[in-house]
């Protein structure tokens, strides 16, 4: 899958404006920068939810926008943090949407039971039949990754996964994440605010500042004073821990 | 849904299916004479007629506010937004203000409902498609137009009845509340016929509701073409609420009622039952209020003050309980 040059105006006033890069299958990409730098645009345009003005989003040798939306859905899945649901909807329930590319609203018994081996992953087997908006925060993200297993595609992308979670649900979502890519086989892509979840958990980083990327690269060519300094403008001081190089800024 | 939920949701439908075919007889039985045939025979036929359209705007109005509410995803929206209401208020006032009470449009009751159903399909269709497109799809956008155009309907009417000759007045008012007097089999026909047109060409729709519910970005997500999806959903549900006003004048706020209770009562997401357990609602308040009215009252009250002032204070206590909005 790669973007070639897409831009996106709002007002004519570009705030994506001719991104282009690819995205490395069967590894982590985090996607960083400050507010308002693009990031969550450009991951709005690669997962079809934004509409782009130009440029090209290849999905296996094809334009998304030619895709089968249908289609497209058995092997690319979006999370947004949009998730706003009127309805009485239980766990299980949700869980079961994520068969929905497959069976339209009937699940067969093979569509049962990898919804149920979703909820079992996400160790959600006691909420199962609890209500949505009965649970945390933290339980009702899990749900929600556990709607996207169930979705069963290539390509996974998460739009802010931590954002409203505490340390401890935002660290446990960042483990998920790296489980995701390693034991399940899937490209994962997530926009983060937090840089130092994408400098332990991401393979690859793509900064953005100013609606263009700013840099792209590994985890260790991303991550340093200068570049960081240069994207975020403020001071940065980079460590060294567990093999990974984390930032402290203040 | 598990198998507890299942079940109970099933007894609850029963108890409602029960309920609504007790109103039903009640309805057609209570104060008829069975000792004569002649009087029983012409008991039911003035009866008849009206309990079908009452029925079928139970389920025009019970089915459309459903849909509309999913589509808009919110449940305390009502489908008087749409502006039918008070478009159906302006076109009596205009054909009596422009023909006078005793023209063949204010007269006749199939011209009326013909009159009355062009003129909301026209609208309906020029809203809520092509200004539904013109404006990205933006669902709120639509609403704010049907409030704004709800207004513009109602100044032009009270404009016209300021001026209007007091007598002609006097005539009008009767016609501009709900009522189920002016049915005739044609009518109820013919609204049979638009309402299974709107079902059959929308059956696809119909069955993306639940993930609808998800919200825009998950039912993209899901492969849901959903702006189409959407249009033509909105442009079904004010054709269905046009068709049951034209039939028996303002009543859409019914539908927030119904709806509500519905979901009140069926704690689920699936459309099927909703939709069901909301028409059923509906054929209770509307019939069984139909024999208060008819008998108790004897008709010096019409059923919808009663499903205003009764609709207005569940409306207020939907409100109020909610903790989100």
């Amino acid at each position: 899958m790669f973007i070639k040059e897409i831009t996106k105006k709002y007002d004519g006033k570009a705030v994506v404006d001719s991104v282009s890069f690819e995205i490395p299958k069967g590894k982590v990409l985090s996607l960083i920068g400050p507010n308002g730098a693009g990031k969550s645009t450009v991951m709005g345009i690669i997962s079809r939810l934004i509409a782009r003005d130009a440029g090209i989003v290849d999905f296996k040798g094809q334009d998304i926008g030619k895709w089968k939306s249908r289609e497209l859905s058995k092997k690319l899945a979006i999370l947004t943090q949009s998730n706003h649901i009127q309805m009485k909807l239980t766990v299980s329930e949700l869980v079961a949407f994520g068969r929905f590319p497959y069976s339209g609203g009937r699940l067969t018994k093979e569509d049962e039971k990898i919804v149920d081996q979703a909820i079992a992953y996400m160790e959600l087997e006691e909420f199962r039949d609890r209500f949505i908006d009965e649970l945390s925060g933290g339980q009702r993200q899990r749900a929600y990754i556990a709607m996207v297993i169930a979705q069963d595609t290539e390509y996974i992308l998460l739009d802010e996964p931590t954002n409203n979670l505490d340390i401890y649900h935002a660290t446990n979502m960042m483990k998920t994440v790296r489980k995701l890519c390693d034991e399940l086989g899937k490209t994962v892509v997530l926009v983060l605010h937090e840089i130092n979840y994408a400098a332990f958990y991401s393979d690859y980083i793509c900064a953005f500042a100013d609606g263009k990327i700013a840099r792209f690269g590994t985890v260790e060519e991303v991550m340093t004073r200068e570049n960081l300094s240069e994207i975020y403008q403020v001071d940065f001081e980079i460590q060294m821990v567990k093999g990974k190089p984390l930032a402290i800024y203040y | 849904m598990n198998n507890r939920a299942h079940g109970r949701n099933l007894r609850r439908l029963a108890v409602l299916v029960l309920l609504a075919v007790l109103a039903a007889a009640a309805y057609m039985l209570v104060g008829v004479k069975f000792s004569n045939e002649k009087l029983f025979l012409y008991a039911m036929h003035i009866r008849a007629p009206k309990l079908a359209a009452m029925v079928i705007t139970a389920f025009a109005i019970g089915g459309a506010s459903l849909v509309f509410q999913s589509v808009i995803n919110n449940t305390i929206v009502t489908p008087c937004l749409l502006g039918m209401n008070s478009l159906y208020t302006l076109i009596h006032t205009a054909v009596v203000f422009f023909a006078g009470s005793g023209s063949l449009l204010a007269v006749n009751a199939n011209a009326s409902f013909a009159v009355d159903l062009v003129i909301m399909a026209v609208a309906a269709t020029l809203i809520y498609s092509y200004f539904f497109k013109k404006t990205n799809h933006n669902v709120l956008y639509v609403l704010l137009i049907g409030t704004v155009l709800t207004s513009f309907f109602s100044s032009i009417q009270s404009t016209l009845v300021r001026v209007m000759d007091p007598n002609e007045y006097d005539n009008l008012l009767s016609t501009l509340v709900a009522s189920f007097s002016n049915i005739n089999s044609e009518i109820i026909v013919f609204s049979l016929i638009v309402l299974a047109a709107v079902i059959v060409v929308l059956r696809k729709d119909l069955a993306l509701l639940n993930v609808l519910t998800l919200g825009k970005d998950q039912a993209i997500n899901l492969g849901v073409d959903y702006d189409n999806c959407i249009r033509r959903l909105l442009l079904g549900v004010t054709l269905c609420i046009a068709v049951a006003t034209a039939m028996v004048g303002p009543i859409s706020f019914l539908g927030l009622i119904i709806a509500n209770l519905s979901r009140q009562l069926l704690k689920t997401y699936r459309h099927g039952w909703l939709i069901l357990g909301s028409v059923l609602f509906g054929v209770i308040v509307l019939v069984g209020g139909q024999v208060i009215v008819e008998h108790v009252y004897t008709y010096s009250i019409p059923v919808s003050v009663f499903i205003t002032v009764g609709g207005g204070v569940y409306f207020l206590y939907l409100l109020l309980t909610r903790q989100r909005v």
